[in-house]
Parts: structure tokens; sequence; C-alpha cells
């Protein structure tokens, strides 16, 4: 079943177009939305949430459709924003509650719920200090109690792990690992730290500048782009590594020799052999590799 | 077993898709207001003028009683049309409304601007009218407490104390102009304080705007017409338009002879200017075109 279905949406801020024709399918489980800043993943939740309207195209969220029905989307999604949001003066058992009463839980059951979440989330102690006291990773805790206070069926987060230092982040991480093993709660995580998606997802949507550059599966896409080899080689290289520069591959060469060559899908890695061959190389080391979502990102974006 | 250890768990109750938003936010507003204790202090002081006015009521039933202390003073103790505009328009309440504009409202909406707040809100089912709504009654609550609430108290004690109908037998749209003029005016500064919280994400600047623009606006009118020596100048002046305007609801003369209507208009005119301005700064993302 699909979570999030876009065709085609389209948006820009003046002569500044965010989006550019993007159309993605998100499946169930934990999707990471990673591009380079500017790419347009903040822009592209902030359309799911009906926060902004598209020029162009449809899309729905869990079947409701993100021009028409916002209301219906809202009921649905639980939103972490990225900044630091807060309402001064208010405890966290407050702050949780009244979110999950402007939800729409009874006000008894959101007080309730909130405790809950906080207990969750790891702030169970800290319930009823101020806000204006709480630390960056407290208040990353804090929005994510308040987006999942009234049970969403879906988790917007969008980066998660900004301004958190690297024990807060594992924590943050750990938290939102288990909330996606939960099979009937999904979640989008937008990014651009590529270790936390890793960590956290099973599917990816690359964007960049504002159109979707990779989506699938994270296991399928490492296979469907390219395919990486590790070589070393005796010989002249040059010429060699000229021809498959030519046939479209990436290669690397690394201080100790080794070559990785980033293979396109549509080529053969015996290919490889016959142009070393006519080079005239020796290949004394040839393995394929496991491609890091750092390789993945870097190809298809085209970035070193 | 503890809940943090427990993982993740539903909540096994629907969502209400009828319910009335803006209740919440005003309920929390009220409540944050009333939690500090200067505003606690500043609120029982403004209703000082009140109490005065509520002595007044009954001290006019007793004119005999306090004959010596009045010294022809009683004049002033005539409960009539009068007496309600006086109260409402130079008694010092719209000072005190100010006052308590300032405290309670001038963070409403900076506050969340500053604070990032309004994507929360609006990742909630919530229309800007909710949200805005909500912050409206929550200054509405407190100036109403000023305006009406002792309005009608002044009726209510006049017919106890004097045991007759005769303020309502005499002024029988009274409390309907109490009504009118309370909601107009506690509208109207609601509007006023919201429009100017949501120009800045400092409730400091606000609250120094929301003073400048009243002052200088009187300042305004005072030049304007200490020079001219126009009465219409008093258009310029938001304490005079209510003043006129508080005059037009009690049946009484106003202070200058400047058509009624105009204040209105004039009013009207910056409420339409508020509401255009809140619907366009109120939004769950900002949007830089």
């Amino acid at each position: 079943m699909m979570n999030i279905e876009l065709q085609d949406v389209r948006f820009s801020y003046g002569p500044v177009r965010a989006l550019d024709g993007v159309t993605l399918e998100i499946g169930e489980g934990a999707c990471g939305l990673l591009g380079p800043n500017g790419a347009g993943k903040s822009t592209l939740l902030k359309i799911l949430l009906g926060f902004l309207v598209p020029s162009a195209g449809e899309g729905l969220v869990l079947g409701h459709d993100i021009r028409k029905d916002s209301f219906g989307i809202r009921r649905v999604v639980g939103y972490m924003p990225e900044d630091d949001c807060f309402i001064p003066g208010l405890d966290a058992v407050s702050f949780t509650a009244y979110f999950g009463e402007l939800s729409g839980m009874p006000r008894a059951e959101a007080m309730k719920r909130a405790h809950d979440v906080l207990y969750y989330v790891g702030l169970g102690e800290a319930r009823y200090r101020l806000l204006e006291t709480y630390s960056a990773g407290m208040k990353q805790r804090l929005k994510l109690a308040q987006a999942l206070v009234h049970d969403p069926k879906i988790l917007f987060l969008d980066e998660p792990t900004s301004n958190l230092d690297p024990q807060g982040r594992t924590e943050i991480l750990e938290l939102i690992a288990d909330i996606s093993s939960k099979k009937d709660l999904h979640v989008l995580i937008s990014s651009h730290i590529l270790t936390d998606i890793e960590q956290t997802c099973t599917s990816l949507v690359i964007l960049n500048k504002g159109k979707v550059a990779a989506q699938g599966e994270l296991a399928a896409l490492r296979e469907v782009q390219f395919s990486l080899y590790e070589m070393k080689v005796k010989g002249e290289t040059k010429s060699f590594l000229d021809a498959l520069r030519a046939a479209g591959c990436r290669v690397e060469e690394t201080v100790d020799q080794l070559l990785k060559i980033y293979l396109p899908a549509s080529m053969d890695r015996r290919e490889v052999f016959h142009r070393a061959e006519k080079a005239g190389l020796q290949i004394r080391h040839f393995v394929k590799s496991r491609t890091s979502l750092e390789d993945l990102f870097a190809r298809t974006v085209g970035v070193d | 077993m503890a809940i943090a250890e427990r993982g993740y768990t539903h909540w096994p109750g629907t969502l209400d898709p009828a319910r009335r938003p803006w209740r919440t936010i005003a309920r929390q507003g009220i409540r944050l207001a009333w939690r500090r204790k200067f505003f606690k202090f500043v609120l029982s002081f403004s209703l000082l003028p009140a109490l005065v006015f509520t002595a007044g009521v009954y001290i006019s039933e007793r004119l005999g009683d306090f004959k010596n202390m009045l010294k022809g003073a009683d004049r002033f103790l005539q409960i009539n049309p009068d007496y309600f505009k006086a109260y409402y328009a130079s008694s010092g309440v719209p000072f005190m409304m100010l006052v308590i504009m300032v405290l309670a409202g001038a963070g409403l909406i900076a506050d969340d601007l500053r604070h990032n707040a309004l994507p929360l809100y609006f990742s909630r089912p919530l229309r800007k009218r909710d949200y805005a709504g909500g912050k409206f009654a929550t200054l509405a609550f407190f100036l109403l407490a000023l305006t009406l609430v002792p309005g009608l108290l002044f009726i209510l004690l006049k017919i106890i104390f004097s045991g007759s109908l005769k303020l309502l037998t005499d002024f029988p749209w009274l409390p309907f102009s109490v009504v009118g003029w309370s909601v107009v005016v506690s509208s109207f500064f609601s509007l006023y304080t919201l429009f100017l919280s949501s120009l800045s994400r400092s409730r400091r600047y606000a609250s120094i705007l929301m003073l400048a623009v009243y002052f200088l606006s009187d300042v305004f009118f005072a030049i304007f017409m200490g020079i001219f020596h126009e009465p219409a100048f008093l258009l310029l002046s938001i304490q005079m338009n209510l003043r006129q305007l508080a005059a037009a609801f009690m049946g009484a003369k106003p202070q200058f002879d400047v058509p009624w209507f105009y204040s209105v208009l004039v009013l009207a005119a910056g409420a339409g200017l508020a509401i255009f301005v809140l619907h366009k700064k109120i939004r769950g993302a900002e949007v830089i075109r």
C-alpha cells in the first residue's frame, strides 16, 4: 500500500523553482527524504501538510488529497518541524496535551496521553519543567512528543537530529527506529545527514534541485543505480581509466593504488576486463564492493 | 513495566472532528496570562474604577447619609447613561484596557512567531480563523471583564439598592447599550492588539508599538486641533473616536460636534486593516516571494 503518492507536483517561491515536477510513491515503513540544502525537502513536507499549495500536480497522503483535504491529512500525520518550536511559559505536559487537544483529543485523554509520550521520548522526569529551560536535545524530544501525542499514522520528521550532540543524536535515532518498527506507524524523515537515513530507513527518495533524482528501496537503489567494484591493476592506467570514463563509469583512485569503479546499471562488469586487456593491464584484484549511501548520494546528486 | 520500557503504544480513542479549537487556544491563553503575578495585580488594580463607580451606585441611593461628605458632588451621582459614559470613556478605563492589552496581548502572536509555534498549530486540523479566534477570545475575555461585567453590575446593583426598576423603565435600551459598547470596544482593542502583535517577533516591540500608536494618535489630534481648531481631527485619535462612540452608545452628548458614524467608519477601517494583516501574517509556513 502506498502512503504517499505525488504526481508532477510543482511549486515556486517567486522566480525560484523549489519543486519541479515531483512524482513519487512512498510505501510503508521508514522512508528517507534526502537531498542537499535547497533541494526542496522542507517544501515537499509543507506541501504534504497543506501549508503550501502546489502550483501544479496532484497528490495523496494516506488517501487524502493534498489540495482538498489538508484537515484529513493533519489528523493522521504528526509533524516534527526543523526549527525549535515551543510556547514560553508552558511545561512539557501542558504543551504536549495542548497540541493533543488541538488535534481533537478530549482534554483528559490528551493530558493522560501527554504523560505517556513524554515518558516514551525520555522526558518523563523533566515533564513539569518550563520549556525555556530545556536543552537543544530536550526540545528535539519534545517536538517528537507533540508529533506523537494524537497517535498519527504517519510521522513527518524534518531534520530530526539537527543541533544534537552525538549522544542525543543516537538516542533520537533509536527512538525513530523503535517508532518505525511498528507496522502501522510510518515515518518520513527529511535529512541531509546520510548516516541518519542509512540507520533508520528502508526506502529512500533523493531530491536534487527540486526534482526526484532517485527513489525506491534502499537496498535495491544501491544495486540498480550503479555497481561499485574495487580493483588493483599493474601497468599504465591512464588510457584504461579514460576508456572507462568514456563508457560512463565514475572512477576514483585511492592513495594505496586501489581503484573504485562505479559501473552504470547498463554496463556489464566484463566490459572492465575487455578494456583492461585492450590497455594491456593486468588485473590483480577485482571485487564487488557494497556501496554506501554516501556513494549513492554523491553519484545521484552529482557531487564528490 | 515502566512506560519508557514498553515502547511506543497507540492511543485507543478517536479524534473528534467537531470540536472547537479556538476554545482550547483561548483557555490556554487566559491560563498563561493568569499565571503571571504582575498581571493578576494589574488586572485587580484596573478594576479599581469599577469599584469606585459601584460605590457611587450605592451612595446614589443613600445621598442623605453621605450629605456631609458629598458637599454638592451628588450631581455626579445621578445613575443615568451619562454615569455609564463617564465610566467607559473618561475614568481611566481605556488606559487600563491598554495596560491589560500590553500585558496579556502583546505576546499572543509575537511569541508564537518568535518561537516558531505556528507550524505546530497548523500541523493540526486548524483554520486561520480558529487560531485568530482563540487569540481574540483570550484578550476579549479580559477586556469584557473591564467593560461588560462592571456595566451590567452597575445596572443590577442600582436595581437592588433602589428596590425599583426605574432605571430600566427610564432607559430600557441601557443594558443593550452596555453590551453593545463593551463588545465593540473589546473587539476593536482585541483586533488592534493582535494586529500589532503579529507585526513583530518580539513581545517588547509589539508592546511599544501598541502604546506608541495609541498615544501618538492622541498627540496628532492635539497638535492639529491646536493649530486648526477643527474638531474633525479627532478622527485621528483612537481614544477620541472611542469616546465619541461611547457617547453615541449611551445616548449622551458627545464631547465634540462631529457625527459619531465618522468614528464608526474610522474604527471599522482600522479593524478591517487588522483582519487583512492577520490573514496575511498567520500561516503555517513562511513564504517569501
